[in-house]
């Protein structure tokens, strides 16, 4: 099963390992941009796969969604990893093991707050001894976080050992990116982001770019293509311009 | 009763236990002029509501059975079937829902959205009915439409919009704001029954105005007419009513009305809401099989007409025998008719025709398609289909689950033999979920169903409905046992006693088939085993599933396959292949790692937010996996997988870590792979009792 797990992985995590990047890290903040409807969550929720095929727990944190809703997503890009691998015989065994290696929590009614994660991610620890290394906040645009917010939830994961991935809405029509930075509204935070990926649509595809990592702001198109059939990234000489 | 098809209506109440629905239904009796007195659910006048119409429900407070019921409101005819709120009762939900064409889905203008709301919606989307939201209980202290209305959208993802407004809240709710109209409505009178229309309060005005203007934008995505209209500010009330139809109508758009049945405020707009948007039985596609043409889909057309098709969807044993409630899809259905049961293919005459006011029944001659009555003096089951002489007609089979509980019953003496037998005939007519056998180790009866309650409820029945007491065990889990790989067999079967003697040889292998469900594939080739006797292996397979060697419950998810074997020109016989097949199986069965499995229930806790580190304690404690969690204001829930052997007792564990403050609700998910030390012990357990039962 490990040999399976493992040959299942695919996500922007996976390309900073191949690069020799351990990833983020404890504490550091990936953010994933683009504009609205262009596939930021199946990033986020193909992170959480990756994490989990890893070994690793995850905690998906979103907003205004159900758990069945986003259940589903995890499902869904499951069933088309295995099915491209030919392996769909797994999947059940292998939705038990993300199960118990995933949590999510959501906030609806207006009811978000960092302090909140806070207090969720010190219940789940007591209760259920789940900490998780990888923390995913879906659909922050809702949550309208503010720097000292960004700060508190790094100190936060920090100390538990959690990296963590947000998505990031550009708008179509915003202001372009100023050259070394990244894109509005990040720009304002990007002191604080350690490593980004922007989606770009481009001649009815969409291409992964990584814009940020570690210090470095980049601009690099990763011949990476996400799928929007299946919400999987595509590598290889289908990706190539 | 009018032959406008188009005047009839067929709708479910359903809702969370407690949300008032009863009391509801009982408004809107009142109303309707079916009953002339107005009574409490629980009683107090020591009558109890109506349409709690079985002694056990009107004790316990909650709606244990459907009852179905006429009234008519405007001019149409509305029929309605009270669901059971309780989860464990499910199936009298999905059979309510199968036979309806929309639904009012009563919320708790406090509790809002709780955690059976989600479980019904969940069923109600399953069968595609389209329903109206009613917020009930805005006369209670906590009461907030709006948050209600807003769970609708965030919990259960309905595109919710408000059609009117509460005028005051908790001890001061005096009516709603209509939205549509823009008027005010107040309920005056002893009962409600004179409603009055005014102007709407001015402190209600600028508010009005902007859900009047929401409501203009979501309904406008179902009608260009209204949206030119809108842009014109020439919105009319009919442009509304008729978008928000089709909205409905599209189970794209719920629209969301307001009051307390209980103070009689709200329930007669409610009323004009159920004709106004809910369909009727034309309007949603009835599809059948037709068994003439193997099984093919055919439409059914609401002609009154046309072949009469009836379907069985619930059955009561009143004073006159047994009631059958009857959904008429197509043609008519006329007293003295002769109609054919498409299960026996039985021809049946139809004798006594009525229409149910819960307890109360009034003869009729004749039901036209779309209807909903009561025959009496029929032998059937939930679940038949009666078709006039013609194509074979089979109404598409419902959903049934499995059921994963046991409990053992044993009568106390030679007359409550009698009467626990006549009482458990009837039940599993009633019910398909509530199953009985007889265990032929222990020669005991065994009842299973869907849940504790579930079971515990029909042995109160027979203690009062039949006076069969009854002593019963320890609720039982129903385990299943599965392989885990392949593995290979080869197995000769040869007897030579004297006279004619037993050969047959079969070779193949067993392996876990992914859908869970059995399947014998013939892979013989060049007649090794004659044709004849293909039949008589699948049939000794099939027959070594009922009871696995592991713990002997039934085995489930595998596929044998016969790839070679031989045959004897005189001494093969059907019995000696079943026998080597049966041999084969228990050869292989061994080798192919069989494993338990177990029932795991889908449970949601909800309660304060509080007790959210309760909640995740005692379903871990459990051996829950837990799937996640919601924050809602001060309120909590947690989803999670739970084996079912570990969920009893849970209700009082749960009541004492939460001083009572929090609930759940459980459904059957899935089964899964017991955990070894689980195994190990049921392992234990089954060698005793197999070893105690040799000794004696």
């Amino acid at each position: 099963m490990t040999d399976l797990m493992i040959s299942l992985r695919r996500s922007p995590r996976t390309l900073l390992e191949r690069d020799g990047h351990p990833g983020p890290g404890p504490g550091k903040l990936g953010l994933v941009m683009a504009r609205a409807g262009v596939g930021k969550t199946a990033v986020l929720t193909g992170i959480g796969v990756d994490a989990m095929l890893s070994g690793q727990k995850v905690l998906h944190i979103s907003i205004e969604r159900t758990i069945d809703k986003v259940r589903e997503w995890y499902d869904e890009k499951l069933v088309e990893m295995l099915k491209q691998n030919k392996k769909l015989e797994h999947l059940s065994s292998l939705q038990l093991i993300m199960e118990r290696n995933r949590h999510i929590h959501t906030f609806i009614g207006q009811t978000f707050s960092v302090e909140r994660i806070g207090q969720t991610l010190d219940l789940l620890r007591d209760a259920m001894e789940f900490v998780p290394a990888v923390i995913i906040l879906d659909r922050m645009e809702y949550a309208q976080l503010d720097m000292p917010s960004i700060l508190e939830l790094k100190a936060k994961a920090k100390e538990i050992g959690a990296e963590l991935w947000m998505a990031c809405r550009t708008h179509r029509d915003g202001p372009a990116a100023a050259p070394g930075h990244l894109p509005p509204p990040a720009e304002s935070i990007e002191d604080h982001v350690d490593v980004a990926f922007s989606l770009v649509p481009q001649d009815a595809k969409v291409r992964l770019h990584v814009i940020k990592d570690q210090d470095e702001m980049i601009g690099k198109d990763l011949n990476i293509l996400l799928d929007p059939q299946t919400l999987l990234l595509v590598t290889g000489v289908t990706a190539k311009k | 009763m009018s032959s406008d098809i188009h005047k009839i209506r067929n709708i479910g109440i359903s809702a969370h236990i407690d949300s008032g629905k009863t009391t509801l239904t009982e408004r809107i009796l009142f109303y309707t002029q079916r009953i002339h007195a107005i009574h409490d659910v629980k009683g107090k006048d020591g009558v109890g509501a109506t349409m709690d119409h079985m002694e056990l429900e009107r004790e316990r407070g909650i709606t244990i059975t459907s009852a179905a019921t006429h009234v008519e409101w405007n001019d149409y005819h509305i029929n309605i079937i009270d669901t059971p709120g309780h989860v464990d009762f499910t199936i009298e939900v999905e059979r309510s829902l199968q036979v309806l064409d929309g639904a009012v889905l009563v919320l708790c203008a406090v509790a809002g959205v709780q955690s059976q709301s989600i479980t019904v919606d969940r069923q109600m989307k399953r069968y595609k009915v389209p329903r109206i939201a009613f917020v009930n209980k805005c006369d209670r202290s906590g009461a907030n439409p709006q948050r209600v209305t807003r769970a609708l959208r965030d919990k259960l993802n309905h595109n919710a919009v408000l059609l009117q407004l509460p005028i005051g809240l908790e001890a001061d709710f005096e009516g709603v704001v209509d939205l549509v109209e823009m008027r005010a409505i107040y309920f005056r009178g002893d009962n409600g029954e004179k409603i009055e229309y005014g102007q709407i309060p001015a402190e209600l005005q600028a508010e009005a105005d902007q859900r009047h203007a929401e409501l203009l934008d979501a309904a406008s995505m179902f009608s260009d007419e209204l949206m030119e209209a809108a842009l014109e500010d020439n919105a009319t009330p009919e442009l509304i009513h008729e978008a928000v139809r089709k909205g409905v109508l599209s189970l794209e758009l719920t629209p969301v009305f307001m009051g307390s049945a209980y103070k009689n405020k709200g329930v007669q707009p409610m009323m004009d809401a159920v004709t106004r948007y809910l369909p009727d039985p034309t309007d949603v596609p009835i599809e059948a099989i037709d068994l003439d043409s193997d099984g093919a889909a055919v439409e059914l057309q609401s002609d009154p007409e046309a072949q009469t098709v009836a379907y069985a969807f619930k059955l009561d044993e009143g004073r006159y025998g047994q009631l059958t409630f009857l959904r008429v899809y197509q043609g008519t259905l006329r007293k003295s008719d002769t109609v054919i049961q498409t299960r026996t293919r039985k021809k049946i005459k139809i004798g006594r025709l009525v229409r149910m006011h819960a307890d109360k029944m009034e003869d009729i001659e004749a039901a036209l398609a779309g209807d909903i009555v009561g025959i009496f003096g029929i032998d059937c089951h939930t679940g038949d289909t009666f078709a006039a002489p013609g194509p074979q007609i089979n109404m598409t089979s419902m959903f049934v689950p499995e059921p994963v509980i046991s409990l053992s019953v044993n009568p106390v003496d030679s007359k409550a033999q009698d009467n626990m037998s006549k009482a458990l005939s009837r039940f599993t007519k009633e019910d398909p979920t509530f199953r009985v056998s007889l265990d032929p180790e222990s020669n005991e009866t065994i009842i299973s169903g869907m849940g504790e309650l579930h079971l515990e409820v029909y042995v109160e029945r027979m203690r009062r409905e039949y006076s069969a007491e009854v002593e019963t065990g320890a609720p039982q889990v129903a385990y299943r046992e599965a392989i885990s790989r392949r593995a290979d067999f080869d197995y000769l079967h040869k007897k030579q006693t004297g006279g004619s003697g037993q050969f047959a040889k079969v070779v193949g292998y067993i392996e876990p088939s992914t859908d869970g469900e059995y399947e014998f594939i013939d892979k013989i080739r060049g007649g090794r085993i004659p044709t004849e006797y293909i039949p008589a292996c699948d049939k000794g397979f099939r027959a070594s599933l009922d009871k696995g060697n592991l713990i002997g419950f039934p085995v489930v998810g595998l596929r044998a396959v016969l790839t070679d074997g031989n045959s004897h020109a005189v001494d093969s016989s059907d019995m000696a292949f079943m026998t080597a097949s049966r041999m084969a199986f228990r050869e292989a069965y061994k080798k192919a790692r069989p494993r338990i499995l177990e029932p795991v229930m889908r449970v949601s806790v909800e309660g304060p937010g509080e007790f959210q580190g309760a909640f995740y304690k005692s379903l871990m404690q459990r051996r829950g996996t837990v799937l996640g969690s919601t924050e809602d204001g001060g309120f909590a829930r947690v989803d999670a997988d739970v084996p079912l052997a570990e969920m009893f007792g849970y209700s009082t564990d749960l009541r004492s870590a939460t001083q009572g403050k929090a609930e759940f609700t459980m459904e059957f998910s899935k089964y899964a792979p017991a955990p070894k030390e689980v195994s190990e012990e049921l392992l234990k357990q089954y060698r005793t009792n197999v070893s105690d039962e040799e000794d004696a």
